[in-house]
C-alpha cells in the first residue's frame, strides 16, 4: 500500500518535503517510522532517543489528525493515508 | 471616540473596518510576552495598528547578536534594557497609545500581576516552559493566547480561545528541549504578522480564527501548511475536571 509521509520543520531538512512509501502488507505508524529511521541515520538520531523510543515531543499526525505517540503508534494505516511528522519549533 | 489625528492616522484601517472597529482596537489592552524577534514584530504592528494599551515585558538587555531580527532595538541600544528601547520605539511609532514597558521576568509568581487589565496575550517567548505558563494563565483568565514560534526558516502559529479551542498543551503536550536556535528576522516577520492579524480579527470579531489549526511556515520552500488540532479530553491544562481534582492552583476555577 502507498503511504505519503510529509515532514515539517527540521525533519523536512532531513527527509525532504514529501516521501511516498510503498509498503507490502500491513502498515502502522511505528512501522513507517522504523522504515524512515533505517533509511536515514540523521532522521533516526533526530527523532529517536538512544534507547530507541521516539522523542516525546515529536508530533505525529495521520491524515492531519494528531495522534498520541505513546498510545497510537500501532494504529493500522490504510492505503493512501498521509503521515505528518515534525518537531515543534520553540524560538522567538 | 477617535480624535482627528487618530482618524487620519488610521484612515486606511477605517476603510477596512470602520471607526467602530478602530475604536475596538483602541479599547484593547494587550500583553506582549517578550521583546525579542517575535515580540519586535508583534509589538510594532500592534502599536502602529492602534491597540490602545500595550504592556511589553522582557528581562534582558540588548546584545549585538540580537539585532539581525529584533527590530525594536538599534545599534545604539546595545547594553540597554530591551524594555526601554521597546518603549521608545513603540511610543515613537504611535504616541496615541499607552505603552507600558516592564523590565521583568515572566514566571509563576509575576505573571498574574503582569497580566492584570490585559485582554489578549501575545506569545513572543523563546521557550516552552514559559509558554505553558502563558497558556495556563490564558485559560484561567479566559482570555485568548496567540501562539507563535520560530526556528531558522521555519515557524508555527496558532490561536487559542479558552473553552472553545485546543489549548497549547493539547497541541504540544511535551516541550522540545531548550536550545540556542538559529533565527532569521524575516521568519519572525511572517509569524509575528500572523499573530497580529489574528489579534485584530479577534478584537473585531471578523474572519475565521486560526483556532484548532496549527499553521506551519516553511520559508526555505516557501510553503504555508496547516494541520488540524483537536482539544485533548485528557489535557492537564484545559480539562477542568482533571485540574480541579488534581491541581491546587486551579481551585479557584469555576466548574461549568
Ligand atoms: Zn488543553
Amino acid at each position: 500500500m502507498k503511504i505519503k509521509v510529509m515532514a515539517f520543520a527540521s525533519f523536512r531538512e532531513i527527509l525532504g518535503k514529501e516521501l511516498n512509501l510503498d509498503i507490502v502488507g500491513e502498515a502502522t505508524a511505528a512501522g513507517v517510522l522504523a522504515i524512515l529511521a533505517s533509511r536515514n541515520k540523521r532522521f533516526k538520531e533526530a527523532a529517536f532517543e538512544e534507547s530507541g523510543w521516539l522523542r516525546d515531543y515529536v508530533q505525529i499526525m495521520i491524515n492531519r489528525k494528531r495522534i498520541d505517540p505513546r498510545q497510537d503508534l500501532s494504529t493500522k494505516l490504510n492505503d493512501g493515508d498521509e503521515l505528518v511528522i515534525f518537531p515543534p519549533v520553540a524560538g522567538g | 471616540m477617535l480624535n482627528q489625528a487618530e482618524r487620519e492616522r488610521y484612515a486606511r484601517q477605517i476603510r477596512l473596518f470602520g471607526e467602530d472597529g478602530q475604536e475596538k482596537l483602541k479599547k484593547s489592552s494587550v500583553f506582549v510576552a517578550g521583546a525579542g524577534g517575535l515580540g519586535s514584530v508583534v509589538s510594532i504592528y500592534m502599536a502602529a495598528a492602534g491597540f490602545g494599551r500595550i504592556r511589553i515585558v522582557d528581562c534582558d538587555s540588548v546584545e549585538l547578536s540580537n539585532l539581525n531580527r529584533q527590530v525594536l532595538h538599534g545599534s545604539d541600544d546595545v547594553g540597554r534594557r530591551k524594555a526601554r528601547s521597546a518603549e521608545e520605539m513603540l511610543q515613537g511609532i504611535n504616541p496615541e497609545i499607552d505603552v507600558d514597558a516592564i523590565v521583568g521576568t515572566i514566571d509563576e509568581d509575576s505573571l498574574d500581576r503582569l497580566l492584570q487589565g490585559c485582554d489578549l496575550i501575545m506569545d513572543a517567548m523563546d521557550n516552552f516552559p514559559t509558554r505553558y505558563l502563558l497558556n495556563r494563565a490564558a485559560l484561567q483568565r479566559k482570555i485568548p493566547l496567540f501562539h507563535g514560534a520560530i526556528c531558522g526558516f521555519q515557524g508555527q502559529a496558532t490561536t487559542i480561545i479558552p473553552g472553545k479551542s485546543a489549548c497549547l498543551r493539547c497541541i504540544f503536550p511535551r516541550a522540545p528541549p531548550a536550545a540556542t536556535f538559529p533565527a532569521l528576522g524575516s521568519t519572525c516577520g511572517v509569524i509575528g504578522s500572523v499573530q497580529v492579524t489574528e489579534a485584530v480579527k479577534y478584537v473585531l470579531g471578523s474572519g475565521e480564527l486560526l483556532t484548532d489549526r496549527l499553521m506551519l511556515w516553511d520559508g526555505l520552500n516557501s510553503c504555508m501548511d496547516e494541520v488540524a488540532c483537536v482539544r485533548d479530553s485528557s489535557c492537564r491544562d484545559c480539562c477542568n475536571k482533571y485540574n480541579v481534582e488534581t491541581n491546587n492552583m486551579w481551585n479557584n476555577v469555576e466548574t461549568e
